[in-house]
């Protein structure tokens, strides 16, 4: 399962690479499909089914659909790619310093208790959400969809509310900005 | 079952997608392109999320991915939008050319 994850986020890094530096922009697209289907397989193996689906069916599938169809429809000509000199460096060590910090922190600055159950210390161990824990062993046995939902209808319950006006204004915005405008009426 | 060592490994990757679209974003000029530098950006705070709440033996690192896969979806429908006016406009699709807002 270590071995699997290990090359699934290879690849996530990869086609990530791809999105950004392909000149032909279907290219960054079809990158970018097989790195969010890559971070989908993260999900599952990090113990979020929900997640897993939502991220197939709304992102490669919905998202990508509408990306590639407006790739097809403006079709817009392959970028020149800028010269390799100086200032390359600088984003190649940006990306590179921001990795390995981060990854260097998180390897040396984490401390982990219960045998890594808990996972790391940040908050104290005796804090009142201790005691809604939800170990993947047991989220398993009631069901993740289950879970998730259990937590998205009750103590999430205004984000969630919240979100479906978002989801309104945005399909009035896309109507509102592709709509054709009728000279005299 | 995924031990806690994984974890600097997935904060790494989360990362390097984070810096990679961020640089997309500064360095590519197609707005499409730009775009989906940014859908990357937002991938990797979900891997982040998701890591968090493994292990942390919490549900709410989903809630918050779910969340912003929801903004995403709504982002690319808005900014999608937008792409299709400049193009019926007949203008070039270039992020250098699109300076209205700064007239």
């Amino acid at each position: 399962m270590t071995l699997l994850l290990g090359i699934v986020m290879l690849l996530a890094a990869i086609s990530a690479l791809g999105v950004v530096l392909s000149r032909q922009t279907l290219y960054s697209a079809l990158s970018l499909v097989v790195t969010l289907s890559m971070v989908a397989v993260i999900f599952l193996l990090l113990n979020a089914q929900f997640l897993f689906a939502v991220q197939i069916i709304i992102y490669a599938g919905a998202v990508m659909v509408l990306f590639v169809f407006i790739i097809a429809l403006l079709n817009p000509e392959a970028e020149d790619r800028p010269a390799f000199d100086w200032r390359s460096w600088i984003g190649i060590a940006a990306v590179a310093g921001i990795t390995i910090l981060v990854f260097v922190t998180a390897r040396n600055g984490i401390t982990y208790n219960d045998g890594g159950l808990r996972g790391a210390q940040i908050g104290r161990v005796s804090d009142p959400y201790h005691t809604f824990s939800f170990p993947p062993d047991a989220v398993n046995a009631a069901g993740n969809v289950q879970t998730v939902a259990g937590q998205l209808f009750t103590t999430f319950i205004l984000p969630f509310e919240i979100t479906s006006l978002l989801l309104l204004v945005a399909a009035i915005g896309a109507v509102y900005l592709t709509r054709r405008e009728h000279s005299g009426s | 079952m995924l031990t806690t060592d994984v974890f600097p490994y997935l904060l790494g990757l989360s990362a390097f997608m984070f810096s990679l679209g961020a640089a997309g974003v500064l360095i590519r000029r197609n707005p499409l392109v730009v775009f989906m530098c940014i859908e990357l950006m937002l991938n990797a705070g979900n891997v982040a999320l998701v890591a968090y709440g493994r292990f942390l033996n919490s549900q709410e690192g989903q809630i918050f991915a779910f969340m912003v896969i929801v903004v995403a979806a709504a982002e690319v429908v808005v900014g999608l939008a937008i792409m299709t006016t400049i193009f019926r406009l007949g203008r070039k699709l270039d992020v250098d050319d699109l300076s209205e807002l700064n007239e």
